[in-house]
């Protein structure tokens, strides 16, 4: 028997913005906020756009300082989008308010899924100077090796860092994961904590997704890769010529209408139904048909018991990339015909954020449906005919009901599909 | 007999088993080793580990990917762990005699726990020669001339689910597909995340499984720099000796294990060879420390009490225990504090082994290996061995597998798997002959 799944806390950053308003706001208004990247002197660089966080200030996301010297600025921003979404669900006053066996309980069936992108190039980097004074001869990086290198190297770049401190600052003990499948990750986090709510193991869980993409080797694969955009990110575009990369995270409470009932929690919507499916043909390749995104959307829409007609609004993935776009218009006009309902993206607003994306753009679903309003694609100039059936405008429109479909597709072929509901205020 | 079952629900066959060790490059080999004793710990060959303060490990020996796959351009994108992943998933699949077929593959999903390692040791002192001889990358030059060695081979092979895609290209699987990482819990949160799969409906057979490689220079710096690892460099095969009072840290292997895994009805109609039930998962959070455990066992008693709710089986229907048993300090006595907080006084009944004493710890593959292990226990009632305990530690007071060989029946096993950053998994294996639909 399957169980509510209510949303009840939000949280997110990104270049955009640091809260999920900020955020959608900047979207709503038509600013994009990428930028040339700043972190290193790009300027002789063949692609040098990116969502950058600026002015990202360490102390001002995490306040515990020790914690700086152990985490990674990915991290910094997971941990970042976790406590506020934990703050906005008002889960800490309330335990803390419970006595200590009731409180034992509360961590106990307390969740924690993380989305996160894995290692990074430049972790790895450290070992550059030991490599420098080895000249070449192993047996010399192992003698110096404790001289040159953090002993805390390992535990730096755990890519499960963001579940592990979330657990320690909080004591939540229940069920969790540490998703490492590229874009899909944040949503399959939020997928997974569903899941666990619906089969009774867990009352309550946090599901955050984060990632940090932008660093020098990353940005020139996918520039060697052809799949970044030489202006800007411009999807279902005629004209669009790739994605750029943006950095950030998203987090969202999740609660069974139970426990969210039983500490009166202020409910913000209601996660309906999901599904992840495999096109299973490489790493890199992507089915012309939008085969796998079609599956994905038949499945999330039967978990959900809803049809194609309860769908008031989409959250496309729109990535920018020839390929990826016209699929995705062909998977969409496959389920919804010739009158889908209104769609939009963010990326261009922000950049792709891989492992947080499909987290972020179903933070930004809520928003839209809160509103009201689906914000337009800003950098939409003329739409590509092989996506002239989507319901995409540059300027907001009305959604037809309160579902929103959110997108999201990553390597491997994955394709993801969620549904949710805003709550009437 | 196992757990009273009190009502109708979806049941998981485990009908494949499939291991690259460093005990043997398959699954009898490895099985063997581990009731005859022969360890898979060596002085390190795979590079020049004289310089470390630790030199042995255990290495998966000979193993040539090229034997089980035949798509030589798949290998081209495949890193160290990504063969051992193959191998060790192309011989579960073999062994469960059922593969995905254009009419199946939808209903075929994949859950892997892979590894932290990004790009292989060479590709590493390559950039380094190109671009940071003076130790330092300089981002600016990078830009130009860091185009021209950008090869988008290294790049595919270094992403994070890269194992997971070459699994599903590799089988034509097309339904739900993740990989998961929490250290060395990863393997057995994959096998955990597997079972719910079929439960919830999502999938009709899964490929589930571990793999990991951390035997390069990077990866060994690393866990030396933590002093996590045993420095008898002298004895190695002595060195991994779980629950032992003499104990001084883990021995670091690779290797992968995988296992098939399916709705149990189906399974019996096809007539599949079913060696156990995967009856239970368990799934918890230390929230102590990074590396450390409770020593009370918090985290992991919530993981093995999960566990056996999930399988609907009492404590007292456990005969057979693989430990995480890394053989640190910390590990051992926790994990023993832990299975006497949820087994009481029967305890003493179970019987207990690390298999890390004689294979060392396969890191994000140790809790789909160790899984499998306790399927092979079941299927043929023998027990593999506790290695190396010589001098009992009376904070590790348990029934501890010190003779071979021993033949038990085993009506339940559970196998433990505890990461760095606190995550806790526990996966729960009935007998067939139990299972009573």
């Amino acid at each position: 028997m399957s169980k509510k799944v209510m949303i009840t806390g939000e949280g997110a950053i990104c270049a955009a913005g640091k809260d999920p308003d900020e955020i959608w706001k900047a979207a709503r208004a038509g600013r994009s906020a990428i930028d040339a990247i700043q972190q290193w002197d790009s300027s002789n660089w063949p692609s040098r756009l990116a969502g950058e966080i600026a002015d990202l200030n360490p102390r001002a996301l995490v306040e515990d300082r020790k914690l700086h010297k152990l985490v990674r600025r990915t991290d910094l921003l997971g941990l970042y989008a976790a406590s506020k979404a934990i703050e906005d669900a008002g889960l800490i006053p309330h335990r803390d308010a419970l006595d200590p066996a009731q409180a034992d309980l509360f961590n106990d069936r307390t969740g924690v899924y993380v989305g996160g992108g894995g290692g990074a190039y430049q972790d790895q980097y450290d070992y550059f100077p030991l490599l420098t004074a080895a000249r070449g001869d192993l047996g010399i990086f192992g003698r110096q090796l404790a001289t040159t290198v953090n002993p805390m190297w390992l535990l730096r770049t755990l890519p499960n860092n963001v579940l592990c401190h979330i657990g320690i600052r909080y004591a939540f003990k229940g069920p969790n994961a540490c998703i490492t499948n590229h874009t899909a990750s944040g949503m399959l986090a939020v997928a997974e904590a569903a899941a666990a709510l619906r089969a009774g193991e867990a009352d309550r869980a946090v599901a955050v997704g984060h990632d940090s993409p932008i660093e020098p080797e990353t940005i020139l694969y996918f520039h060697a890769l052809g799949l970044l955009a030489a202006d800007t990110i411009r999807p279902f575009d005629s004209a669009r010529s790739g994605t750029l990369l943006g950095e950030g995270a998203a987090a969202l409470v999740l609660e069974t209408a139970a426990a969210a009932r039983a500490r009166g929690a202020k409910v913000r919507g209601e996660f309906l139904g999901s599904a992840c499916v495999a096109e299973g043909e490489g790493l890199l390749s992507i089915r012309t048909d939008g085969d796998g995104l079609v599956r994905a959307i038949v499945l999330a829409l039967e978990d959900a018991e809803i049809g194609p007609a309860d769908v008031g609004m989409i959250v496309a993935h729109g990535n920018g990339t020839p390929p990826s776009d016209a699929s995705e218009a062909s998977a969409i006009r496959h389920i919804f015909g010739t009158k889908p309902p209104p769609t939009t993206a963010f990326k261009w607003a922000f950049g792709h954020l891989l492992a947080a994306s499909g987290i972020l753009d179903t933070v930004l679903a809520l928003d839209s449906l809160r509103h009201g309003d689906v914000p337009g694609i800003a950098t939409l100039r003329e739409l590509d005919p092989a996506c002239a059936t989507l319901a995409v405008s540059t300027t907001a429109q009305p959604p037809r009901s309160g579902v929103a479909l959110v997108l999201g597709r990553g390597f491997a072929g994955t394709n993801a599909a969620l549904l949710l509901r805003a709550s009437a205020d | 007999m196992g757990g009273i079952v009190t009502r109708a629900r979806v049941r998981v066959a485990i009908t494949g088993l499939g291991l690259v060790t460093p005990l043997g490059n398959d699954t009898r080999t490895t099985w063997e080793a581990l009731l005859t004793g022969r360890t898979g710990i060596a002085p390190i060959m795979t590079f020049d580990a004289s310089g470390f303060p630790v030199r042995i490990g255990a290495e998966v020996k000979g193993f040539d990917p090229r034997t089980a796959i035949e798509d030589r351009k798949l290998l081209k994108f495949s890193n160290r762990y990504h063969g051992f992943a193959l191998g060790a998933a192309e011989e579960a699949i073999r062994d469960a005699g059922i593969r995905p077929e254009n009419a199946s593959a939808a209903r075929w999903g994949c859950v892997v726990g892979s590894g932290m390692m990004g790009i292989e040791f060479g590709e590493l002192v390559e950039a380094h020669r190109r671009f940071a001889v003076d130790g330092h990358i300089a981002p600016e030059r990078f830009g130009i001339d860091g185009i021209a060695g950008a090869d988008p081979l290294v790049f595919c092979r270094s992403q994070a689910n890269n194992g997971l895609s070459l699994l599903l290209q590799h089988f034509g699987i097309r339904g739900y597909a993740t990989a998961v990482h929490t250290a060395c819990a990863s393997g057995g949160q994959a096998v955990g995340t597997a079972v719910k799969l079929i439960r919830r409906g999502t999938a009709d057979f899964v490929l589930t499984g571990g793999f990991d490689s951390m035997l390069n220079p990077v990866g060994l710096a690393a866990f030396c720099l933590l002093g996590a690892l045993s420095p008898d460099n002298d004895e190695p095969e002595r060195a991994s000796r779980p629950f032992d009072r003499t104990r001084n840290g883990f021995i670091l292997g690779e290797g992968a294990g995988f296992l098939v895994l399916e709705e149990w009805n189906a399974a019996c109609r096809r007539g599949a060879r079913i060696y156990a039930e995967l009856a239970g998962d368990g799934n918890s959070l230390s929230s102590y420390r990074i590396t450390d455990s409770h020593p009370s066992g918090d985290g992991p008693i919530q993981a093995m009490a999960q566990a056996l709710a999930d399988a609907r089986a009492r404590p007292e229907d456990v005969d057979y225990l693989n430990a995480h048993g890394t053989s640190t300090p910390m590990n051992d006595r926790s994990e023993c504090a832990a299975v006497r907080a949820v087994f009481g006084a029967h305890a003493d009944r179970i019987a207990v082994s690390s298999t890390k004493s004689l294979m060392g710890h396969l890191i994000a593959g140790a809790g789909a290996v160790e899984a499998a292990i306790c399927a092979l226990a079941i299927h043929h009632g023998l027990l593999p061995l506790n290695a190396n305990l010589h001098e009992p530690d009376p904070e590790c007071d348990l029934d501890f597998v010190r003779d071979l060989p021993h033949p038990r029946r085993v009506g339940v096993a559970i196998s433990n798997s505890f990461g760095f950053g606190g995550s806790n998994n526990c996966v729960i294996l009935r007998n067939p002959e139990d299972v009573h639909i």
